[in-house]
């Protein structure tokens, strides 16, 4: 056999959803991984209604103080949950036992198994959305965003934004623990900063500044101005797509498959 | 010897043929060095097609880095790879078709059972072999629906056997292959192999009985050198000793242990 004999065929569809359905079925039959980033922002979300005063209180025609403060942070968080924690803690999981070297000797390459992971966390995140939606409609008498478009531009600079910091995330840290670690350090320095404890605005100046230039904080804010069928702030989008081209930077230079 | 049906003349007949015939694996004066060491010092070895051909040595010997040099996943500092004429590194999405490797200690996806693993890596290839039967063959037929973290050290190392040969490949890669295994599943897992009638393939071990039954040559590597290679008749004949172990310590001068394995 000869060199011309063989045709260089890239994995097709099939195995694209074999991947995925393959990454589904990890996240699934790992509780852990599927229950946090769904069960805690509906705790938070339950909190905030319980915390913030007059929720039923309209803000502008059909927004109420509810969905204006805690609708936005509960997505962010399910976002964030997933990208920030999860996301890297499968990634290096998959790096310490040798998975993605294994791939890497089949037509697969790790980066597919990386595509499938955001594919399947982004599943995750809509329907994290879509419960925690469910329950703030049906116990909070919720409104959706005055910008449906708005609001669908934000959710994807959001992920790209949350991705960007956990594969900053996944590139930095050693082992699966530590991912999990600096992965719950990182989420819960930007969303105590972004107003997941209590809104933003009851921050001490400086504290409420430095969480409005992180990834947190940002989303939150241009959630709000959706919700208000506002034009986002420039300086939210500026962070956002920052936080996204920054961590793609930091994972071009540091990620190591193993 | 592979198999052992063989009739000597056959067998001379075979090398002969296989000798005039461009090798399947050839690798060229590889070199890996790091920072303070040098793992792979100058290595050559030609595999003819359909020769299973061993690698022995000793724990750190640098087994493992040239199967990892062969197999495309380490770049030589210095030296060429060619498998069946083809780069690992320039023409990897080639390579990838015609090579099956089992990796020493490589994990697969936890939470799956057997056969969503074998379905999975069947996926990748684009005439694989039949989930079912690739099962039926390293005898997991019975528990294709337990999940490989539940699977016991020899049945995971079966079902990276099968995965490694789920896409057909012409070439086979087998690192340490029943280390850790009790006798039962060893002679399971060499019989697997000596079915691999077609294949190409380079078995990395320390274990003597395993390289003898299964291999046609062997190059015994010591300090990242071949010290010698050949048949185990030549190997026992060069070192004037009745047993391959014998002439592995006579050669090398280093004994060799089972319960070594990483490189």
């Amino acid at each position: 056999m000869t060199s011309t004999a063989v045709q260089a065929r890239r994995p097709g569809l099939n195995a694209w959803l074999k991947l995925i359905e393959a990454e589904a079925k990890m996240v699934i039959r790992d509780y852990a991984g599927l229950i946090v980033p769904l069960g805690l922002p509906m705790l938070i979300l339950v909190m905030q209604g319980i915390m913030i005063d007059d929720i039923h209180q309209e803000l502008a025609e059909g927004v109420t103080v509810f969905s204006y403060y805690a609708l936005p942070v509960v997505i962010s968080m399910v976002v964030s949950t997933i990208a920030v924690i999860n996301m890297p803690s499968f990634l290096a999981t998959y790096r310490k036992t040798k998975l993605l070297r294994r791939l890497a000797v089949t037509p697969a390459s790790p980066a597919m198994v990386l595509v499938a992971q955001m594919v399947v966390s982004f599943i995750q995140v809509i329907l994290g959305i879509g419960l925690a939606f469910a329950m703030a409609m049906i116990f909070f008498g919720a409104s959706l965003p005055q910008s449906l478009f708005t609001a669908a531009a934000v959710l994807l600079a959001c992920c790209a934004a949350m991705y960007g910091l956990g594969m900053i995330v996944a590139s930095i840290a050693p082992t699966p623990n530590s991912s999990v670690a600096i992965g719950l350090v990182a989420f819960f320095g930007i969303a105590a900063l972004g107003g997941m404890f209590g809104p933003a605005e009851n921050l001490p100046d400086a504290l409420q500044t430095l969480g409005s230039w992180l990834p947190f904080g940002a989303a939150v804010e241009a959630f709000q101005s959706a919700w208000l069928g506002e034009a986002v702030d420039a300086q939210n989008w500026l962070v956002l797509g920052g936080s996204a081209v920054i961590g793609a930077g930091v994972a071009a230079a540091l990620f190591r498959w193993e | 010897m592979r198999g052992g049906k063989l009739e000597p003349m056959t067998e001379h007949k075979e090398q002969h043929a296989e000798q005039s015939a461009p090798p399947a694996i050839d690798a060229q004066h590889l070199v890996k060095r790091y920072k303070t060491k040098t793992a792979v010092d100058g290595i050559s070895l030609q595999v003819a097609a359909g020769e299973t051909f061993g690698i022995l040595g000793t724990n750190g010997a640098g087994k493992t880095t040239v199967v990892e040099m062969i197999a495309g996943l380490r770049k030589p500092t210095e030296g060429s790879v060619r498998i069946l004429g083809l780069d690992p590194f320039t023409d990897r999405a080639k390579v990838r078709q015609i090579l099956g490797v089992q990796l020493q200690q490589a994990y697969l996806h936890g939470s799956l059972t057997a056969r969503e693993l074998v379905n999975l890596y069947r996926s990748f290839y684009p005439d694989p072999l039949d989930a079912e039967k690739a099962l039926a063959m390293v005898e997991l037929t019975d528990k294709a629906r337990t999940k490989f973290d539940n699977l016991s050290g020899g049945q995971m190392q079966r079902l990276s056997i099968a995965l490694a040969l789920i896409g057909r490949p012409q070439v086979v890669i087998l690192d340490e292959l029943t280390t850790g295994l009790d006798p039962k599943a060893r002679r399971r897992v060499w019989g697997t192999i000596e079915s691999l009638a077609e294949q190409t393939v380079i078995l990395v071990s320390h274990a003597m009985d395993e390289v003898e039954r299964l291999c046609n040559r062997v190059a015994l590597i010591d300090a990242g050198r071949i010290i010698a290679q050949g048949t185990p008749d030549q190997l026992k004949q060069q070192a004037g000793t009745s047993t391959l172990e014998d002439a592995f310590v006579a050669l090398t001068g280093r004994e060799i242990h089972d319960d070594e394995e990483d490189d």
